[in-house]
């Protein structure tokens, strides 16, 4: 320790610049690693607990996808023996109309048989609506809200809450105030309860139930109950404990922390080189010290320790710095990922908190010190070994080994050999990232050697342009590789990633585009909700040949989109006129022909599958997918493939009448797609849609520009990942070049004396 | 003053076990050559023994081997071949780790240019030896205060090297070499980089040291006045002792 004080603060102390930079790339990397996971752990968090507040005594819920199921259900759940208890609900975020409150969650429940699963606990209000449902009842514009809802906005028992609803602006009246406890909490606080069958018409339903939640016999077990629960419902429903509804989230944050470690790694990654690269350095620079210290009688095991530990210390204080700055990032990544979410699936939850678990600190400090540490291995091995006798000489401070090494360029071609055979003649994913990662190795190894190279071709070109200052800085390349050759590998890397993310971000974004003129081709969109993710809210069919009538429609198409799991895997089910799409389409086909594929989906005869679907899901031509409906299983083929972007795990095309209609029995749409005739304006029919509807009924109409630049910004929203992985990558190249010139400076300022010396 | 000029062979100087014993320091046929772009020999055949509490200079022209001798004696490099021994102790076989030890407990290093290190005070360049052999910090201090004030640098604890001047660094660096009254004292130079009236002290403070703690001082020296201070001096030649004589 007090080693440490002496010889490694006195150096830190004397070179703080330096040292700063070092670290910072551990503190990028911890913090990007901290962020993102403490604000993905958070939003999990926050909705782990609304599904627990929510779920109240719930032990099995019934769904059928999202679209919901017919009330008949509940009578087939009820008779069964091993129910105690089942009581209907619809849930929907929505947005609450208020400033400052965005979203909130619209329970719909039947007061009459829910009291046995939820508790109600009012502190204001009228306990009658809940003891009695029938005053809940016979005044449907009644609302519970949270005391937290109600005191941020000002609201007392009777006050009116105005809301969008599919049947135009309803004024609600607020009858009761829970405690901020249990249900109270959920949502953080944002919640709505309201009777099931106003829910109904409120978000336009129909008939339908979202949800049926079920309390069992006391004599029953849950693998009791699911069973038989299953078995009578048949396999188009899902029976599961709350807690599942968890994992469809936990599955698409899994997709973003993939790319957050990416991120991090990276960055921990290029951290590592410039830590090596400045403790190469650091070596070198204090041979003196060092050999005097092996004078005096430190073994080499107290130097290899030294260093060790001033790597430690500088990890430990990276991850600290970095685990401080996650705070901030975990802040702001909370409300960006709540927003995707949102944007791109229509699962709505923020975190409220953010929760920095303690395994979490752990994990990162861990990884910034293990990182820094075995960045120094190499450099503090070179220091343990140096001959004291020589050290200590006079003058014998400055040197560099050659770059050039037998073992290295040995290591280096073997790689590039793995490499080669991996690329070229592996045939599975391991095998290729296997190849791919013998290739970067390759390449770092190679790097001092390139370096020098570089540097002698680059030499008459500098000579040429500054005869004094290029001939200097070409030299000091090709004597000090080492001094250069760590950076040259991190800017190799950074540069290499920037290329990467870039052409991969450019290209998605093209394809995207080009897909959003061909699938999104309609004049106007007609939407539901406002972002048209959000599936919460539907048309009634009926509003099909009222929008069909209007002056200047040419041809109207019918949306409806599901999530439904094939598989094992959540995808969706868009539910389309594909007669009308085929007149319209000019998509992309990847198999099939384009005119048959569409006629046999509108024969009910099969269905066309998105080419990210066919890839994740394992399907190709011909194959049967098994669909979950409220009917049982629907079983059609494949009978075409198309690329489409609507969803990451994949999109399954129906027909609205030949199988949505038969299966779901569900005569809802949340999406049309409106073509004018020849010559009408765009903006007017909008205009007209908009005073025929509006005031009847909740709707966006947006014209085809509004949409293209909608889905555009969401496409920008989901590569942000990738521009923050490339601002990291140009972040730590910046700091990996004025780290070398730091270093080169400090080296040598006897040489940059001289030039000083002649001028004066 | 009376001199005895002897003349060495290259030939192992055979001794009685009773004069073995009192050898401090023992070389037999000792070489050291250096590998690079050609081949150095630096040493060649050496063969010597110094008794405990002598007070040897070793003499001779620019790269004759004086320096190369005082870092196999002082243990910082290893003979390429031949056998040494320190304090009856064989050091062919030892391990790093074991070399260390026997360089931390019994050989005192002092250096033409004085080797402080720069960013510590005189108190804790001199303790620094007692840390790496795991004193308290307390006691280390108390140790380096004394000896700073045996050299007569009291006043100058929390001086850093770079506000002393060259004889006074000298002498923080032979406090620093006493720190654990180490048997032997290597001295390569120590005047080399002083001027003569300063050099003159720190060769009297050396001597002085020397009888009161009864050490085996070895000098590396090219100035015939400074080698005439030790009882003992010993000529290298293009790599060979070429005289030994007692003065």
């Amino acid at each position: 320790m007090i080693l440490l004080r002496l010889i490694s603060w006195q150096y830190v102390r004397k070179h703080r610049l330096r040292s700063l930079l070092t670290t910072i790339g551990i503190v990028l990397g911890v913090a990007i690693f901290v962020g993102m996971h403490a604000a993905g752990a958070s939003v999990l968090s926050a909705l782990s607990t609304t599904i627990d507040r929510i779920a109240g005594k719930t032990q099995l819920q019934i769904t059928s996808g999202e679209s919901g199921f017919p009330e008949d259900v509940l009578d087939r759940v009820q008779s069964l023996r091993e129910v105690a208890v089942a009581a209907p609900v619809i849930e929907a975020v929505v947005q609450s109309g208020l400033r400052r409150e965005g979203n909130m969650l619209i329970l719909g429940v039947d007061m009459t048989g829910d009291r046995s699963l939820r508790e109600y606990d009012l502190e204001a209000g009228d306990q009658d609506i809940v003891d009695d449902p029938l005053v809940f009842l016979a005044q449907p514009d009644s609302l519970i809200v949270t005391r937290d809802f109600a005191q941020r906005n000002g609201f007392v028992v009777g006050s009116k809450l105005a809301m969008e609803t599919m049947e135009g602006e309803r004024r609600f009246t607020i009858r009761g105030i829970m405690r901020p406890a249990g249900l109270g909490a959920a949502f953080g606080g944002n919640l709505g309860v309201m009777d099931i069958y106003v829910a109904q018409k409120f978000l336009g339903r129909g008939q339908r139930f979202d949800r049926i939640d079920v309390r069992l016999k006391d004599e029953y077990s849950l693998n009791q109950g699911q069973a038989a629960l299953s078995q009578a419902l048949g396999a188009g429903f899902e029976v599961n404990v709350p807690a599942a509804r968890n994992r469809q989230f936990e599955s698409l944050l899994h997709v973003y922390s993939f790319m957050v470690n990416l991120t991090s790694l990276f960055a921990l990654f290029v951290g590592l080189f410039l830590i090596h690269n400045t403790f190469a350095i650091a070596v070198t620079q204090r041979r003196s010290e060092i050999g005097i210290l092996r004078a005096l009688g430190a073994s080499r095991r107290q130097v290899f320790t030294l260093f060790l530990t001033e790597s430690a210390i500088a990890g430990f204080a990276g991850s600290a710095i970095g685990i401080v700055l996650g705070r901030f990032i975990a802040k702001a990544m909370a409300g960006l990922i709540g927003n995707v979410m949102q944007a791109h699936y229509g699962i709505a939850e923020r975190a409220h908190e953010i929760d920095f678990g303690t395994g979490l600190i752990a994990a990162a400090i861990a990884m910034g010190m293990i990182t820094s540490i075995l960045a120094t291995l190499l450099p503090a091995r070179s220091a343990a070994l140096i001959d004291p006798a020589r050290a200590v000489q006079r003058g014998s401070n400055q040197a560099f080994s050659s770059g050039k090494s037998s073992g290295r360029s040995i290591a280096a071609a073997l790689s590039a050999l793995l490499a080669v055979v991996c690329v070229f003649l592996g045939h599975s994913r391991v095998v290729f990232y296997a190849g791919y990662l013998s290739f970067v190795l390759a390449a770092l190894l190679l790097a001092p050697t390139l370096s020098i190279w570089l540097s002698r071709l680059a030499r008459p070109l500098l000579t040429a342009v500054r005869p004094f200052e290029g001939s200097l800085a070409a030299d000091s390349l090709i004597q000090a590789p080492r001094r250069t050759s760590g950076t040259v590998a991190a800017l190799m890397l950074s540069v290499g990633l920037v290329v990467s993310l870039g052409g991969l971000s450019s290209s998605t974004f093209q394809s995207v585009l080009e897909w959003v003129d061909s699938f999104l081709n309609s004049d106007l969109l007609v939407l539901a909700s406002e972002d048209g993710t959000n599936r919460n809210f539907h048309f009634p069919d009926s509003l099909t040949p009222s929008l069909a009538s209007l002056d200047g429609i040419a041809d109207v198409q019918r949306m409806r989109s599901n999530k439904v799991t094939v598989k094992g895997a959540s995808v969706l089910l868009v539910a389309i006129d594909m007669d009308k799409a085929l007149a319209r389409t000019s998509g992309h086909v990847v198999a099939g022909d384009l005119q048959q594929i569409y006629r046999l989906a509108a024969e009910g005869k099969g269905v066309i599958i998105s080419e990210n679907c066919g890839l994740l899901q394992k399907l190709s031509m011909g194959d049967t997918v098994e669909i979950p409906s409220p009917s049982g299983l629907v079983r059609l083929p494949v009978v075409g493939i198309v690329t489409d972007y609507l969803n990451q795990s994949g999109t399954i095309f129906a027909d609205y009448e030949a199988v949505y209609q038969p299966f779901w029995k569900d005569r809802t749409v949340d999406m049309y797609k409106v073509y004018l005739k020849p010559n009408t304006s765009a903006e007017s029919v909008k205009e007209q849609i908009q005073t025929r509807f509006s005031q009847q009924r909740r709707m966006f109409v947006m014209l085809n520009r509004e949409v293209k630049a909608r889905v555009m910004s969401n496409t920008r929203q989901w590569l942000g990942l990738s521009y923050i992985q490339i601002a990291v990558a140009m972040i730590v190249a910046a700091l990996g070049i004025a780290n070398t010139l730091l270093v080169s400076v400090t080296d040598r300022r006897r040489e940059f004396a001289i030039p000083e010396i002649r001028l004066a | 003053m009376e001199h005895t000029s002897v003349v060495v062979a290259s030939k192992p100087t055979h001794l009685d076990s009773s004069s073995e014993g009192r050898q401090m320091i023992c070389l037999d046929s000792v070489c050291k050559e250096f590998d690079g772009a050609r081949k150095v020999t630096a040493l060649d055949g050496i063969n010597l023994r110094i008794a405990r509490g002598e007070m040897v200079s070793i003499v001779g022209p620019s790269g004759s081997g004086k320096s190369t001798l005082l870092n196999l004696i002082g243990t910082l490099s290893s003979p390429s071949s031949g056998s040494i021994q320190i304090d009856g102790q064989v050091i062919d076989s030892l391990s790093d780790a074991a070399l260390t030890r026997l360089r931390r407990d019994k050989i005192g290093f002092i250096f033409q240019f004085f080797n402080l290190l720069l960013s510590l005070n005189c108190l804790e360049n001199v303790g620094l030896p007692l840390h790496l052999r795991g004193y308290p910090a307390r006691k280390a201090r108390e140790r380096a205060r004394e000896l700073l004030e045996l050299v007569s640098l009291g006043h100058r604890l929390n001086h850093l090297p770079d506000e002393l001047s060259g004889g006074e660094r000298q002498r923080v660096a032979i406090a620093r070499a006493l720190a654990y009254n180490p048997p032997i004292l290597l001295a390569d130079e120590p005047t080399g980089n002083l001027d003569s009236v300063t050099g003159e002290g720190i060769l009297a403070l050396i001597c002085d040291l020397h009888h009161r703690f009864g050490s085996t001082v070895v000098l590396v020296t090219h100035d015939e006045g400074v080698a005439r201070i030790a009882s003992r001096r010993i000529t290298l030649r293009d790599a060979c002792i070429v005289e030994d004589e007692h003065t």
